[in-house]
């Protein structure tokens, strides 16, 4: 059966009773975290909730969470760009026209550091080869579990776990360096 | 918290970043994901976290950094062995684990793979075809060094300019290191202008590369060019045709500083130009120029900007009036 976008299924009854207070709060949660100020959390996290609701009253939401994110995190791209380009215009820096926008926009700075990197690239050598190996192609060349899976004769469980020590490890490595990934300002 | 609490919350945290990345294809995940979320404020600030690690150019930058470097440690045959590395890269999964293997692998030849340096003297371009079946052309004035394992194909320009024509492979990337810049080539053909100041040009003719500098990375497909300088970004026009002028001889200037035509210029020229006063450099050139005939450059440009110019002791002079 095809299916367009996993997220949004046609809807065919009435919309379970979704507490979307307790969904804000957890949006606002994930802003903050995510490295957004107060206010704008707040905001983007209302303005995701409408959208949500919207959005629910014609298809059903397969997760309400990560469609939220999903929302919430390109506007947040979107203030951030707006408040660059801003800034920009202010210096009197080169003219807009021409500006190349990323294909990642990347909503941590700090993680971007040269220090961060540092540690990153640490942490990633200390970790067993194979480790490595998996979560650098997953990242950098973003292959799938199972392609991974059949080039290194793993199991696709196998892959997982060796992403998700791969990740928990280089969070410990920021928080052993003192490196807050939600701060968003160096 | 305790500390077990904490890291439990972080690994299901990572384990959900890495499931809910692809589309979600089934509603008892979907479903299953919320409720976590739900669950605890916790689990949504440690998704949050997870998510801007995994996301940050400061993680791809150290991946793409260790990748270059680790192929030292795995590599253990002749490097230029293309058809192969896939067998290899199976291989490498299973000893990977076993540190004993590692061990007896002896500090022989093949450890390392060779690096190879090519340079071009000033006033000639040199063809290069590698092992893999890719052909680079080196601009005169330009050094290259290029290193090939059996997982990776990586490349170092040094300085100057090059063009690439990249032999496509499913397995293994192409990348290129450009004083900071680093260009990867999902099989294609681009060209790179490493220029004085720490300028750099990329330009795609075919196919599509991944750019990444220093504040970011980017996606150009052909036709498509960008100027780095620092932190700046901005992007290149009237990039056609299948390759690059200056391999036909050309050089098409828009709006270009008069240093960096000369400097693109006396890569290829016998008779090097010099400009008397560095601040001339500032004036800014647009045009088609034929590198094979410096004298009517040097005619053209002192005519364009009221300049006089002089043939002496072997070189080309641009001066005031």
């Amino acid at each position: 059966m095809p299916r367009p976008d996993a997220l949004l299924l046609a809807r065919d009854g009435d919309s379970p009773g979704t507490d979307w207070t307790m969904v804000q709060s957890r949006l606002i949660g994930y802003l903050r975290a995510r490295g957004a100020r107060a206010d704008l959390a707040e905001d983007i996290a209302q303005e995701t909730v409408l959208r949500l609701i919207a959005i629910s009253r014609t298809k059903e939401i397969g997760s309400v969470f990560a469609l939220g994110f999903r929302i919430a995190d390109n506007l947040l791209v979107d203030q951030h760009r707006a408040e660059s380009r801003y800034a920009d215009a202010g210096e009197g820096a080169e003219g807009e026209e021409g500006q190349w926008q990323t294909t990642a926009p990347s909503l941590d700075r700090v993680l971007d550091s040269r220090r961060a990197i540092e540690v990153f690239q640490r942490c990633l050598n200390r970790m067993p080869a194979l480790r490595r190996e998996v979560l650098v192609r997953r990242r950098l060349r973003n292959e799938s579990c199972r392609a991974i899976g059949e080039d290194l004769a793993l199991s696709g469980k196998a892959v997982e776990k060796h992403i998700t020590r791969g990740l928990v490890d280089l969070r410990r490595a920021m928080e052993k360096a003192g490196i807050d990934p939600a701060g968003w300002n160096e | 918290m305790m500390a077990s609490e904490r890291a439990e919350i972080d690994s299901a945290a990572a384990l959900w970043l890495e499931r809910m990345r692809g589309p979600v294809q089934d509603s008892a995940i979907a479903a299953s994901f919320d409720a976590w979320i739900a669950e605890d404020p916790r689990h949504v600030e440690s998704y949050a976290l997870m998510a801007s690690l995994w996301q940050s150019e400061g993680f791809a930058q150290a991946a793409c950094a260790t990748r270059a470097g680790n192929d030292n440690g795995g590599d253990h045959e002749d490097g230029e062995g293309g058809p192969r590395a896939r067998a290899n890269r199976r291989w490498f999964g299973l000893v990977a684990g076993l540190a004993a293997l590692a061990a007896v692998v002896p500090l022989a030849q093949g450890l390392f793979a060779p690096t190879h340096t090519y340079e071009a003297p000033w006033g000639t371009t040199r063809e290069i075809v590698l092992a893999d079946g890719s052909h680079i052309q080196l601009s005169g004035g330009s050094r290259l060094s290029v290193r090939l394992t059996p997982w990776s194909r990586e490349a170092d320009l040094e300085k100057g300019e090059a063009f690439f024509d990249v032999a496509h492979e499913a397995l293994r990337g192409f990348a290129v290191e450009a004083k900071g810049a680093r260009v990867e080539v999902l099989g294609t053909a681009f060209d790179i202008d490493v220029l004085a100041g720490g300028r750099r040009e990329v330009r795609v003719y075919r196919g599509l590369v991944e750019v990444a500098g220093e504040s970011g990375a980017w996606r150009l497909p052909a036709g498509t060019g960008l100027v780095l300088e620092g932190a700046h970004v901005r992007s290149l026009e009237g990039i056609g045709g299948d390759r690059p002028g200056w391999l036909d001889g050309w050089f098409d200037a828009q709006d270009t500083r008069l240093d960096r035509l000369i400097e693109r210029l006396n890569r290829t020229a016998r008779i090097p130009v010099v400009l008397d006063d560095p601040q001339l450099g500032e004036l800014r050139v647009t045009g088609r120029f034929e590198m094979d005939s410096p004298q009517e450059i040097v005619e053209t440009l002192a005519a364009i900007h009221d300049l006089s110019w002089s043939r002496e002791e072997g070189r080309y002079r641009i001066g005031r009036q």
